[in-house]
């Protein structure tokens, strides 16, 4: 049976909701092809795009040290939440509502304050602000969101898989490198792919565990905007959204799929 | 067959990982809460209470109290347009594009989004233009460094957050319900009130934490667009911590946002863990919701 | 017109492309246990919903007692739906679900009490008032739906395939159940069906529809024994449909000559006069079947000899499909009436004589085109 038609009242919201998240990507999109540094616009120019390419060595650093941390500390989440969703969704053992819980909370925690206990926990055991020490922390909080999500995926799957693996003469390790890891990479690629864009995006918790040279693209953009106007971030945005959807639109069936699935 | 029980190895990496960086550094900070300032940063051995009844003093009470103020505000209207937007996007027969268009702006970085709306609201920002050039204004006004512009941009940030989970709970939602209470008598409005809400409580709950919790904690958003008057606790701690560097009240002040956000949390899983409501499982799925909306890029 | 209480003149409706509804008329009459009859996909559910007001008509009227209620929303409508999914309000009690619409009216709580309470008693339920609908079997909830929906007193009460998530036994009980309850409360019932023998068994008038129409409206004895299209002779029971050229008529019996059957007689008047072609619908339990040829065939009788296909026993009666030499198939019923000792039994492969009489026979469609909807009782005409 068809659906009855939407209230308009709503829908008017949900349109009004569109325009006020786009306005401001619009600003940045004009704000980006403005002539002169200032707010007001004076002429159409593409400067600030030549200054971005050509003239932000800085901005390409970070970005770099942004795209290794993110890259290191997923793929470290990824190995140890997949590793700890399989445990606790096959086994009961003692310590196994301590490490549900753990992988929990965090998520929960506001973000300054675990910032704050990782500076005074990394000063107290005298180790060296830098990139080791944020990569140590995203990796903390990226772990709980690749847990839900594989632990989400295992939930589904059907475990008497297992048992037919084990009966047809697979050992432990075979079993999960052969049956179950296969079955949850939807799962894994999703908390992997969380564990990128979180760490990507951090601002807070990496400006309480950065040290000199190691500012990621955040900190930069920090940075840069504190002190007022900068049209190179205005390009840098730009590029950042239309990069995401050249990226994400020829693999939406993918995207759809993994979405699907997690 | 009977089985090794290999639970225990594959979960004590990640136990231990996160006992040694998340609970750790956390109980440092209460112990810290608890000790002597030390003169140049950091604490020195001796117990005190110092910190905690710093708490209760004039400006930092003003401060939580303006925090509590400006979180509440900024969650309810955040819930109050985004009950209406997930409904829509739940009823459209365009749900993903719909979905899509509430997430692509999230895909900028989230210190730009900031940026962004200095771009509109400073002194010589696009509106300011826009009402000049309408000939509303004739000197620059200052939109920027009030609570309320706060408020707009924390609502800003946060809506998605709660459109999500909402979103999820309302799609679940069996919308012949609303059919037969109009089918009893009841108005549109009364059905949504009566029926609706009730049912979908589960989404609500989860939309406020997910909302209110970070919104309380928030640290950047008050610092760039705030200024010193619009100052919320998260701000205070990250100066105690890096400018005053008074530890143990960066400690209890962290440890009372914890505490709070805490209480939040456990209201959070009593709810949704309610015997016979429906919404048993909804939690999670929101959970999940959220995140793979993050995923997304 | 006079005693009719919900009435429906060219109504249609579409949803995209798909046509749902295509000009669909009727009258019901006040008190009456109408039956909506036809296939998923038929149209009933939708011409159900326009009446209740879920969905407006593309064009069309709806009166409710004689008031247009076309364009109304639902809560303006003297009419309350029992659906398919009970649709029960997962979070009040039952009786707070049977109070809802009482609480929209802001009905005193001494009058709620009551009322609720008679309601429940007229289900059955008065002890399970305090549980959630998730506590209730599917035939409790079933029956708060109906309490719940008869408390507005409506003038009429729209019944969604309200039966089709019980299982058969149960099916049966509550049938019963929603028979008594109509007798109780004297309202129109307006009942939407995919099931032909629920139809037939508590329906005092059905239409039976299809493909966004309605072929034929009458009483079950009607639409079993005289059915006016092929479709409703297929869709209600078994039957056996020949079809030919009429060969010859004389003294009111045609004889269709059908080509896998041979010639059939058929007494059906003017219906199907020489020259026409004819479906002709014979129902099982009207054919006889036997090991021996029949004594006499009369001037009314048909007898076909045939090989059984396939027979099937079902305790109170078999069911034999029956293969002729010309290649065409029949199915008979034969109940098992009566112990019937020495009388040898019909197997598989037996060579078997089926007789019956051309005042049986029914003619379905004349001249290749359906025998537009004939409608009996007080049924507007197309």
């Amino acid at each position: 049976m068809s659906r009855r038609k939407v209230p308009s009242f709503s829908d008017a919201v949900f349109w009004t909701v569109v325009v006020f998240l786009f306005m401001p990507l619009f600003v940045l999109l004009l704000y980006s092809f403005n002539a002169s540094k200032g707010g007001t616009f004076t002429g159409f120019s593409l400067v600030w795009y030549e200054r971005l390419f050509f003239g932000s060595d800085q901005l390409w650093k970070a970005f770099g040290k942004s795209v290794s941390i993110a890259l290191g500390s997923a793929s470290l989440a990824t190995f140890l939440g997949t590793l700890a969703a399989v445990g606790t969704s096959r086994y009961k053992f003692f310590g196994k509502g301590y490490v549900q819980a753990m992988s929990f909370v965090p998520m929960i925690l506001p973000e300054i304050v675990m910032g704050v206990s990782l500076l005074v926990f990394f000063a107290g055991l005298g180790l060296k602000l830098g990139m080791a020490t944020i990569l140590i922390a995203h990796t903390t909080f990226n772990i709980p969101f690749v847990y839900l999500l594989v632990s989400a995926r295992l939930e589904e799957f059907d475990s008497s898989v297992i048992e037919a693996a084990r009966d047809l003469g697979a050992n432990e390790m075979q079993t999960l490198l052969k049956v179950i890891v296969p079955m949850i990479v939807p799962g894994i690629l999703s908390g992997w792919l969380t564990a990128v864009t979180l760490s990507l995006e951090d601002f807070v918790i990496t400006f309480f565990v950065a040290g000199p040279g190691s500012t990621t693209l955040p900190l930069y953009i920090y940075s840069a905007i504190r002190f007022g106007v900068s049209p190179v971030i205005n390009a840098l945005s730009v590029v950042m959204v239309v990069g995401t959807v050249l990226l994400v639109y020829p693999s939406r069936r993918f995207l759809k799929a993994f979405a699907a699935g997690a | 067959m009977r089985q090794r029980n290999y639970g225990p190895w594959y979960s004590a990496p990640q136990g231990l990982w996160l006992t040694l960086f998340f609970a750790a550094p956390l109980f440092i900070i209460i112990v810290y809460s608890f000790l002597k300032k030390g003169l140049y940063g950091g604490v020195e051995p001796g117990f005190s209470l110092a910190a905690w009844h710093a708490l209760g003093g004039g400006t930092l009470l003003a401060v939580a109290l303006r925090t509590l103020l400006v979180s509440l505000v900024a969650t309810s209207i955040t819930i109050l347009i985004a009950l209406p937007a997930s409904y829509s996007i739940a009823r459209s027969s365009n749900q993903s594009l719909r979905l899509f268009l509430i997430i692509v702006p999230f895909w900028t970085n989230f210190l730009v989004r900031v940026y962004a709306w200095i771009a509109i609201l400073g002194s010589e920002g696009f509106l300011n233009d826009a009402l000049r050039w309408l000939g509303i204004l004739s000197t620059p006004a200052q939109f920027l460094y009030n609570q309320g512009t706060v408020v707009l941009v924390l609502v800003y940030m946060y809506l998605p957050y709660a459109i999500l989970p909402l979103f999820s709970t309302i799609e679940k939602f069996d919308f012949t319900l609303l059919e037969a209470a109009r089918d009893l008598g009841a108005s549109r409005l009364t059905a949504i009130v009566r029926i609706l809400l009730p049912n979908i409580r589960g989404g609500i709950v989860t939309a406020v934490l997910f909302t209110f919790i970070p919104i309380f904690g928030a640290y950047a958003v008050p610092l760039l667009v705030g200024g010193k008057d619009a100052y919320m606790l998260g701000n205070i701690i990250a100066d105690q911590v890096t400018k005053t560097r008074n530890w143990p009240l960066a400690a209890s002040i962290s440890m009372a946002v914890t505490l709070i956000t805490g209480i939040g949390a456990l209201v959070y899983a009593y709810t949704s863990s309610r015997p016979a409501a429906p919404q048993v499982d909804d939690a999670e799925d929101d959970l999940d919701y959220i995140i793979q909306a993050e995923a997304l890029p | 017109m006079l005693g009719s209480n919900v009435s429906i003149s060219g109504l249609s409706k579409s949803f995209g492309d798909f046509k749902a509804l295509k000009d669909v008329s009727l009258e019901i009459k006040k008190g009456e246990f109408f039956s909506l009859l036809g296939p998923s996909g038929c149209g009933k559910t939708t011409l159900l919903r326009l009446i209740a007001g879920f969905e407006d008509p593309d064009s069309g009227l709806v009166s409710i007692d004689g008031r247009d209620v076309t364009g109304l929303p639902p809560d303006k409508r003297r009419c309350n739906t029992v659906f398919q999914s009970y649709a029960l309000f997962p979070h009040l009690t039952v009786f707070e679900n049977v109070a809802f619409p009482l609480r929209i009216r802001k009905t005193p709580g001494k009058k709620v009490r009551e009322l609720v309470k008679r309601h429940l008693d007229l289900v059955q339920l008065e002890k399970h008032a305090d549980k959630k609908p998730s506590q209730l079997s599917g035939g409790q909830k079933q029956r708060v739906a109906i309490a719940r929906a008869l408390i507005n007193e409506p003038s009429v009460l729209l019944l969604d395939e309200p039966l089709s998530a019980l299982d058969a036994k149960l099916r049966q009980h509550m049938l019963v159940e929603l028979d008594s309850i109509h007798d109780e409360v004297g309202i129109t019932f307006i009942y939407v069906t995919h099931d032909q023998a629920e139809a037939l068994s508590v329906s005092d008038r059905i239409a039976v529809m299809d493909g966004g129409k309605i072929l034929q409206v009458g009483s079950p004895q009607d639409i079993y024994e005289n059915p006016k299209a092929e479709f409703v002779a297929r869709f209600i029971g078994d039957t056996n449909l020949f079809s030919g050229k009429v060969v010859s008529f004389s003294n009111g019996i045609s004889l269709v000559q059908d080509e896998r059957i041979g010639a059939i007689k058929v007494e059906a008047g003017n219906e199907a006069p020489e020259g026409s072609w004819v479906s002709v619908a014979v129902r099982p339990e009207k054919i006889r079947i036997s090991l021996a040829p029949p004594a006499e065939a009369g001037p009314l009788g048909n007898v076909v000899k045939g090989m059984v296909d396939e027979p099937i026993y079902s305790g109170f009666q078999s069911k034999y499909y029956v293969r002729t030499p010309g290649g065409g198939h029949l199915v008979v019923f034969r109940q098992h009436a009566q112990w019937s000792e020495g009388v040898p039994d019909i197997k598989w492969k037996d060579e078997v004589w089926l007789s019956w009489s051309a005042r049986d026979a029914v003619v379905v469609e004349a001249s290749g085109t359906s025998i537009a909807p004939v409608v009996s009782g007080d049924s507007l005409d197309e």
